[in-house]
């Protein structure tokens, strides 16, 4: 049993330890915003938070979690959007939208410790999360507006 | 962890414990040997030996320059070329400054080989996956390069060369990157030679009084 907290509820998990962090949400705690791309960190797809870090969840055993996890569920809600979800809405991110959750959660780690990228820095950030429909530079400029927005409400 | 002191033998021995059955635990000892009683010929074939470990794939990848940008080559790679993902490590070699290295290459609690056995899955050991100081470049040098750096402590992390002998099963100890280049998983290439084998070429080279080629 492994006592773990997802979008700051705790939650007994009785499942291998070995078993990916992508699989608990979706089909231990039917939480199924995070989807599964590649299943070995090759993609983006599955990325969450643990402790405001960005990790690949479909690489991450349950057994090796060591802090709060974060979906896109609990990033925001859709009456109050993370900036970075309300940029993503703004700009028409999304077109197939399956990496999207994952894309976002990266921006949102991003921001959260970089709080104005330069288009570079966006880039690397966000090389490692793909988009077979190639909204890429929609992704960028959402990015570089959730960082404007980030900077207005702390000002 | 267990360090032992043979009564008598001049050998440090530490094991690494908690590993899942199956994984082979790397273990060695510091083996001493007298100065001046190694040959300088005897001592350049022991640099020789630990040359091949360093610039291996397994180990020169993550000991790259002032870019701070990690490296993929090796067998399985064709040519070399930069870390696919457009990774950039920093200057803070860990990734800090965009996408941490630990994103994808996860700590987990205890070293074990079987987490690494899915092909082109990010390794993963029991520290933070981070490059190596940017005074310990390896990668694209000659050995006359290394066995320079090798020899002067303030690009050793102030080390004298049996410091260095120990910092590598130190690191063995914490199930950190080094035991992980002789068990890579995933169809990569392990380092050549043995963690022994690394141990003792240095400290035979120390004894032949460190000749660089």
């Amino acid at each position: 049993m492994k006592r773990i907290t997802v979008n700051g509820k705790v939650h007994t998990v009785d499942a291998d330890p070995a078993m990916p962090l992508l699989w608990v949400l979706r089909d231990e705690l039917g939480i199924t915003g995070t989807k599964y791309g590649c299943g070995i960190a090759q993609c983006g797809a599955c990325t969450v938070h643990v402790d405001g870090v960005a990790v690949r969840s479909c690489q991450l055993p349950l057994g090796a979690v060591e802090g709060e996890v974060t979906t896109i569920e609990g990033l925001g809600t859709p009456e109050a959007p993370h900036p970075v979800q309300a940029a993503w809405i703004e700009h028409q991110v999304a077109q197939c939208g399956y990496c999207q959750s994952g894309q976002i959660m990266q921006a949102a780690s991003l921001l959260d410790t970089h709080p104005d990228p330069s288009d570079d820095e966006i880039d690397r950030a966000m090389s490692g999360n793909l988009c077979r429909c190639g909204t890429y530079v929609r992704i960028r400029a959402a990015v570089r507006a959730a960082a404007g927005k980030l900077q207005e409400a702390s000002s | 962890m267990q360090i032992q002191i043979l009564p008598g033998a001049l050998a440090l021995f530490i094991a690494v414990g908690g590993l899942a059955a199956g994984a082979q635990p790397q273990s060695a000892a510091l083996n001493t040997f007298e100065e001046g009683s190694v040959s300088r010929e005897e001592g350049l074939a022991s640099w020789q030996v630990f040359y091949e470990v360093a610039s291996h794939p397994r180990c020169a990848n993550c000991h790259v320059g002032d870019d701070n940008l990690p490296m993929w080559s090796g067998a399985s790679f064709g040519a070399p070329r930069r870390h696919g993902m457009n990774i950039d490590a920093g200057v803070s070699r860990i990734g800090a400054e965009t996408l941490p290295c630990s994103t994808c290459h996860i700590a987990v609690k205890t070293f074990d080989p079987a987490i690494n056995a899915t092909p082109h899955m990010p390794p993963k050991t029991a520290l933070a996956w981070q490059l190596a100081p940017v005074e310990m470049e390896w990668f694209g040098k000659s050995s006359a390069e290394i066995c320079a750096q090798v020899q002067e402590p303030a690009r050793t992390g102030g080390r004298d060369v049996r410091a260095v002998a120990e910092h590598l099963a130190e690191d063995v100890a914490h199930g950190g990157f080094i035991q992980w280049a002789w068990a890579p998983g995933g169809g990569r290439e392990p380092a050549p030679h043995s963690l022994q084998e690394a141990m003792d070429a240095l400290m035979k080279w120390q004894a032949a009084g460190t000749p660089c080629p």
